[in-house]
């Protein structure tokens, strides 16, 4: 049975989902809620669901003895039930059990116990923490029959184009087989096709290409809120057509916790560019004035919020060079000076609180965004309210024209339109409360089918970032000498880059694996995982030097020689802001039960530090001592301190970005 | 952040509106410390907005052709730095979209009407909910009555009247302040029982009255009176008028009349009734009463609630307008919230609500008033309300309690833990009020502070007696007076009986006649010499009996003592009869204050004598203290007041029965403590007992008793006197 769906349907089904308008609980609704949530949980409890998974197991015998006709027979009879509203415990359980032989016979892999259990969690709708290399692509994949069955269409997230189009693939056959229809949503996928992709019952695609389309279709449809005149709107419109996506109705996110949380606040806009850019002239004046002012005196720089504050001897000397650029033909903006303090403290945090190879890169003169969370290039995303210009003007590049929003939707926000959500990571544990409080999803962590193995190596804090760098080169040497494969994980370009230098004076072997060098990605990631192998004395063990790149979603499969010699390490160069982004890194090794190790090195002069805790890190730096800190405990927890104030930080940044969402939807009229 | 940014994320929402002001909307122009501001009124919804002379013109622009980035372009060229930000824009339209004053090109969506609505209802209803002291019922729209009634007013809403209305009130204060005495005399039956109904009454029509006095003055000062209703004001029904068109008044003059018109209209009916009081006979007369009831409440309720500005009602709003400072009462809350950021959280980016000095201070002063005010008042309504009726004033106590205090410190603490301007202080922020709670609360409940209990008494004597004359005559020379020391049997004073010293020397002459008579008889006759002796005898009894009343003119002390008493000097020549009372003979030794307590203010029972000290004050002369030491207590049972003056009827704190005429049964049981003059080797002096500045204690003189007891920390001493306060209003 095709779903053919009227355009009129589609339009419906939009402008339906357009008006969920969720709202994120306060006070003591937001108390009610949640211990609301715990209750109606409470029945798909850990124990609860591994009691369904054990059910799911006495059908196993019965579905693995049918024939192939009988199989489609039984899940068609599964699907009736599903569409039908009617699916009970049992007709679950049943029917996962159907999706788990017909994924035996489609895929050749038979889900584990484990990955049942958290197939039945993403059933519920819970997010589901599994470790790296348990299988999420399977979970979710005999779970998305079910959900797809029951709410039409199923939106699965993930993490890039590539997995999206690679996923929707490899799984067709099993999707087919359950009498779904699936589709990929990529950048290369055709504006015309979008429309019959979206109509499929099941779509693979990443946030960005989905929530873009859904913001396409609110700009097309204009302010309209009847199916009627969303029709004319559109009839009179140029673009023609219905809007892509008939509503939204379930989606499972791979890397939940990445997609929800970190990237969750980013907004997804859609912008033109002003025509007028006679603004560029007054972005390099205001670089230049930033330059001549003394920090200190001037102005004060607040790192963690990102801002900077004039003092009274800055605006006295501002105003003063206001008044010799407008003698001087400078832009008329510098009559009004607020607005040209608004613009010179901008050029200030771009000066100070950006920094090449950090927060962006200079790529063919143009500044290019490093996603701070997995380290990649975001070539068209920009910095918004001239921001991305003062930079441009710091670098002395060509100023691009500021953009003008037309539309825009945090993620957040998008993923809480959709009433049914669930999702799979390897690090959700440390999430839970953001998780239950702005989505209003539990986490449940799923077992692992076999124990991890892998060694934690005690944390080494240092000083000064000199004799850091300098005990990771040795550390790095001493393990490559045992002939394991090491991983390197670097923050920033920058570092990277140094660590590379540093390596390479050694006449160390390397490979580097950042946003530069993102084609080459598959092929580093293919080798990382080689140890020294015994019969080619010139094949040494691999290190790879790597952003956080490599931190989410790559699989670095040992060899033979690698997991004799004992497996992956995993040495981290620096402490990320958040303590889920080490998990994710630490977890490259030690895999399905592989052997593996850790070890986080850090300085007192690191980024984290400096920026969260200001004057212990001055303390610590300057007291007398020796390289590194003995007591490793107490720097431990300081540098977890750290770690949880920057979280804290981001926290609230996200909650005041969710604040703002929900008051201008309550406060101001239309959607988009 | 402190600078106002230029540019909002949101802009694009608003950027391609064309949204326009609806045409029933009105602004009016208002002028608040040398500023300009315009008043958008929405007559429909009746809601207000204040708006600055930039936001005003850019409402103004708001015309359904030029869209928002347009309009703000606009402002932009116009003011340059004053003009409106992306941000402010936004403020203002959501503002003026959330109160329907805007019609949007965009077709209006439905559900977010509704939830507008919805949620309207809902925070009505909570406001109700926390208002439940004022709770509040809308009745109908009064215009045709005061259309009707504002053109006979007319004549008198102006200069002449309010002339007149000058002249009115000081007349009757006038008249009135030389009969303070019987005014405060009438205060007595004013509260009684027997008069709640009737002063019920009086309150409602005047209170009525009052309003009508607003509704007049609005209505003929241009404003539109949309709604009548009547508000429980503390369980007593008051009714309101809705007279927020005043809002929109030019003039802060006419605000203010508006404002004040109700306490104007009462104050010039209760003149009136003042007049009618003072010519009304002072017993039976309804009059009489009904128009002191009118007095009573327009004064007391014209300072307690209208014409203080520390309460929202009328005076809140006329003091606002006076000094022109619009929300005052919130405003004083921002900037109190404000100083608390800046200078006990140091969070140097919060903002002040205002920009101005004199305004700051103004709030200041405002809202620390304001807050101390509603402490206190809530505090005696609540005690008041618990002493009167038990269970509803228990529930209402809870009730206010909760609005009142856990309300608004919920409200502080969520402030505390929510509010964005404190993000990044929050921890300093929260451990600072920590802090000060734990010295608050170690303060109160552990650091130990002196406990004063008081208590009323009277002074007894245990020997004492009066002299009273034994028989008629003129007073006629005074042997000692008050103050001075007399032995049993001293003379006092001499009064003269001319006829009784007729009547002896008559008697006396008589006898001798008889005498002479008998002797004669007796010569004659036997038989007649006896009769006659009966008769000398019977003369002669006569005589002593005279004789004896002559002794009795000069009247002497029964007993050793002090005489105690009126200026005996000014009875020279005044004629007395027998029994009349002269004055008394105390023994000042064996004089003792008596403390009286109520059954549950009896901490004194059980606690030893050394462990406080007393200090008593007399009546008369409290401003010195006698020293006394404590005797002994009588404990329960006893009902009975050793002076009138303690119980209610005579004046004192303890309730009397009503029927006992005597004024001298309480109502419940009560205590009694003894005191006597510390011994002569403690320092005292037991001849003047009592004495102060020099003037003896008189027997049945009020006193004042104050114990110091042990020091407590202020916790257990609050929470032993609320446990004392329940138990015995509510008589659990």
């Amino acid at each position: 049975m095709t779903q053919a769906l009227t355009q009129y349907e589609v339009i419906y089904e939009s402008l339906r989902s357009r008006r969920q308008r969720p709202v994120v609980p306060k006070g003591l609704d937001l108390v009610a809620s949640r211990a609301g949530m715990l209750l109606s949980h409470r029945r798909n409890n850990l124990a609860s669901l591994k009691a369904q998974a054990t059910r799911v197991e006495t059908h196993r015998e019965h579905a693995r003895t049918m024939s192939d006709g009988a199989l489609d027979d039984a899940l068609a009879r599964q699907r009736e039930i599903f569409m039908r509203g009617r699916q009970d415990r049992d007709a679950v359980c049943l029917a996962l059990a159907l999706t788990r032989e017909a994924a035996r016979r489609e895929t050749g892999e038979e889900p584990y116990y484990v990955q049942l259990i958290g197939a039945l969690a993403l059933y519920h709708g819970r997010i589901i923490e599994m470790l790296t290399g348990e299988g999420k692509t399977l979970t979710g994949s005999i779970a998305a029959p079910l959900i797809a069955w029951q709410r039409r269409h199923l939106h699965v997230f993930t993490v890039n184009d590539y997995l999206a189009s690679r996923d929707a693939v490899s799984r067709a056959a099993l999707y087919k087989r359950c009498m779904l229809t699936v589709g990929a949503i990529t950048q290369e996928t055709d504006p015309g096709e979008r429309a019959s992709i979206y109509a499929r019952n099941v779509i693979y695609g990443t946030p960005k290409q989905i929530t873009a389309d859904y913001l396409r279709d609110a700009i097309r449809m204009g302010q309209s809120h009847s199916p009627w005149s969303a029709r004319q709107a559109m009839l009179q419109g140029a673009a023609g057509g219905g809007p892509l996506i008939p509503g939204l109705h379930a989606a499972m996110v791979d890397e939940a916790d990445a997609v929800l949380i970190d990237e969750g606040v980013v907004p997804l806009i859609i912008a033109r560019s002003r025509r007028e850019d006679e603004m560029a002239k007054a972005y390099r004046e205001a670089a230049d004035l930033a330059g001549k002012l003394d920090e200190g005196p001037d102005f004060s720089i607040d790192h963690v919020h990102r801002r900077a504050e004039l003092k009274r001897r800055g605006i006295d000397r501002l105003r003063a060079m206001f008044a010799r650029l407008l003698s001087h033909g400078g832009e008329p903006i510098w009559r009004a000076t607020r607005r040209g303090e608004e613009l010179v403290r901008q050029a200030l945090v771009a000066r100070h609180c950006y920094i090449n190879q950090h927060q962006y890169q200079i790529v063919e003169g143009k500044v290019i965004i490093v996603d701070e969370y997995t380290g990649r290039f975001l070539p068209d995303r920009s910095w918004e309210h001239g921001l991305h210009q003062a930079v441009e003007a710091k670098e002395g590049l060509e100023i691009t024209a500021d953009r003008e929003t037309l539309a825009r939707m945090s993620f957040q926000r998008f993923y809480r339109t959709y009433p049914f959500l669930c999702g799979m990571t390897g690090t959700a544990a440390d999430a839970v409360a953001e998780m239950e409080s702005v989505y209003s999803r539990p986490v449940t962590v799923i077992p692992t089918n076999r124990p991890v193995a892998r060694a934690q190596w005690p944390m080494r804090a240092f000083r000064t970032s000199r004799d850091k760098w300098a005990a990771i080169v040795d550390s790095i040497e001493h393990v490559h000498q045992q002939g394991r494969p090491i991983l390197v994980g670097t923050r920033s370009i920058a570092s990277s880059e140094l660590l590379s230098t540093l390596l390479q004076s050694r006449g160390l072997n390397h490979q580097v694996l950042n946003a530069n060098f993102d084609k080459e990605e598959a092929d580093f990631i293919a080798r990382a995982g080689q140890g020294r192998s015994r019969t080619n004395s010139d094949h040494s063990a691999a290190i790879t030097v790597a952003t956080n790149m490599a931190g989410r979603g790559t699989d670095i499969k040992l060899d033979d020689a690698g997991r004799q010699a004992g497996g992956l390490h995993v040495l981290l160069t620096e402490m990320h802001s958040a303590k889920r982004v080490d998990r994710q890194f630490i977890g490259r090794s030690g895999r399905q039960g592989d052997p593996g190790s850790a070890q986080i090195f850090v300085s007192v002069e690191d980024d984290l530090f400096t920026k969260y805790m200001p004057r212990l890190a001055a303390v610590l730096r300057n007291r007398p001592g020796p390289a590194e800190f003995r007591n490793r405990g107490l720097l431990g927890t300081l540098f977890r301190l750290a770690q949880r104030r920057a979280e804290a930080n981001d926290r609230r940044n996200r909650a005041n970005v969710l604040r703002q969402d929900d008051w201008v939807d309550k406060h101001l009229p239309g959607v988009g | 952040m402190s600078e106002r940014a230029t540019f909002s994320p949101f802009w694009h929402r608003v950027r391609v509106m064309r949204p326009r002001l609806r045409p029933h909307v009105q602004i009016t122009r208002q002028h608040y410390r040398g500023r300009r501001w315009h008043v958008v009124h929405d007559p429909s919804s009746n809601q207000y907005f204040r708006l600055s002379p930039v936001g005003h013109e850019f409402v103004g622009l708001l015309d359904g052709r030029r869209s928002v980035e347009e309009i703000w372009q606009v402002g932009l060229q116009r003011h340059g730095d004053e003009a409106l930000t992306q941000n402010e824009v936004i403020q203002l339209l959501s503002q003026l979209y959330s109160g329907n004053l805007l019609s949007t090109d965009a077709t209006p969506e439905t559900e977010q009407l509704l939830r507008r609505g919805r949620e309207r209802a809902g925070k009505k209803a909570a406001q109700q909910a926390i208002g439940i002291m004022y709770f509040r019922v809308r009745l109908f729209n009064p215009d045709f009555i005061l259309t009707w009634l504002e053109p006979i007013f007319r004549p008198l809403l102006g200069r002449v009247g309010l002339a007149m209305w000058v002249v009115l009130v000081a007349a009757a204060l006038a008249s009135i302040l030389p009969h303070w005495d019987r005014l405060v005399s009438g205060f007595d039956s004013a509260i009684a029982p027997t008069n709640w109904g009737w002063m019920l009454v009086v309150f409602v029509l005047l209170k009525l009255w009052h309003e009508i006095g607003h509704g007049v003055i609005c209505k003929r000062l241009g404003g539109q009176v949309p709604e009548f209703g009547a508000m429980m004001l503390v369980l007593v029904p008051a009714p309101y008028v809705d007279a927020s068109a005043a809002w929109a008044f030019a003039s802060k003059w006419q605000r203010i009349a508006v404002g004040a018109g109700g306490m104007l209209f009462e104050l010039a009916l209760a003149s009136v009734c003042a007049f009618v009081w003072l010519n009304t006979p002072d017993t039976g007369s309804l009059l009489h009463q009904l128009s002191y009831n009118a007095m009573l409440s327009a004064s007391v309720s014209t300072v307690l609630f209208n014409a203080n500005p520390l309460m929202r009602f009328d005076g809140y709003y006329m003091l606002s307008d006076l000094l022109e400072v619009p929300n005052l009462s919130q405003r004083s809350n921002q900037m109190m919230k404000f100083l608390l950021q800046r200078h006990v959280y140091r969070v140097k980016s919060a903002l002040p609500p205002t920009a101005s000095l004199s305004e700051a201070v103004v709030l200041l002063v405002y809202g620390v008033l304001a807050l101390a005010y509603r402490i206190f008042i809530f505090f005696s309504i609540t005690l008041y309300l618990v002493g009167k009726l038990f269970a509803i004033g228990v529930i209402l106590a809870v009730w206010t309690a909760a609005m009142w205090f856990f309300l608004p410190v919920g409200q502080f603490v969520h402030w505390l833990a929510t509010h964005q301007s404190l993000s990044e202080f929050r921890a300093r922020a929260v451990l600072t009020s920590l802090l000060l709670i734990a010295s608050g609360l170690l303060l109160v409940g552990a650091v130990p502070m002196p406990d004063h209990r008081r208590a009323s008494g009277v002074i007894e004597s245990l020997s004492r007696s009066g002299v009273f004359f034994h028989a008629d005559g003129f007073v006629a020379e005074v042997h000692r007076r008050p103050g001075e020391r007399v032995q049993a049997g001293d003379p006092i004073v001499t009064c003269v009986s001319d006829r009784l010293s007729a009547q002896v020397r008559l008697l006396r002459a008589e006898l001798e006649e008889a005498q002479s008579r008998e002797r004669l008889a007796r010569t004659r006759n036997v038989a007649a010499g006896q009769v006659a002796a009966q008769y000398v005898a019977s003369l002669q009894e006569q005589l002593a009996y005279l004789e004896e009343r002559e002794t009795l003119l000069v009247v002497r002390a029964p007993q050793e003592g002090v005489i105690v008493g009126g200026d005996l000097d000014q009875m020279i020549g005044r004629f007395v009869r027998q029994g009349e009372p002269l004055c008394a003979v105390v023994e000042p030794r064996s004089l003792r204050a008596t403390a009286t307590l109520a059954q549950q203010e009896a901490w004194i029972y059980g606690l030893s004598p050394d462990s406080y000290k007393v200090e008593l004050r007399r009546a008369s002369r409290v401003a010195d203290i006698i020293p006394a030491r404590f005797e002994r207590t009588i404990e329960v049972g006893d009902r009975m007041l050793p002076h009138p003056a303690l119980g209610y009827s005579g004046g004192g704190t303890l309730e009397v029965e009503q029927r006992d005429q005597s004024g001298m049964l309480a109502k419940s049981p009560i205590f009694k403590a003894y005191f006597t003059a510390l011994p002569a080797e403690e320092g005292g002096d037991p001849d003047v007992l009592f004495t102060a500045g020099g003037v003896p204690a008189k027997p049945g003189e009020r006193l004042y008793f104050r114990f110091t007891l042990p020091s407590k920390p202020l916790a257990a001493q609050w929470l032993d006197r609320l446990q004392k306060l329940l138990q015995g209003r509510a008589r659990i």
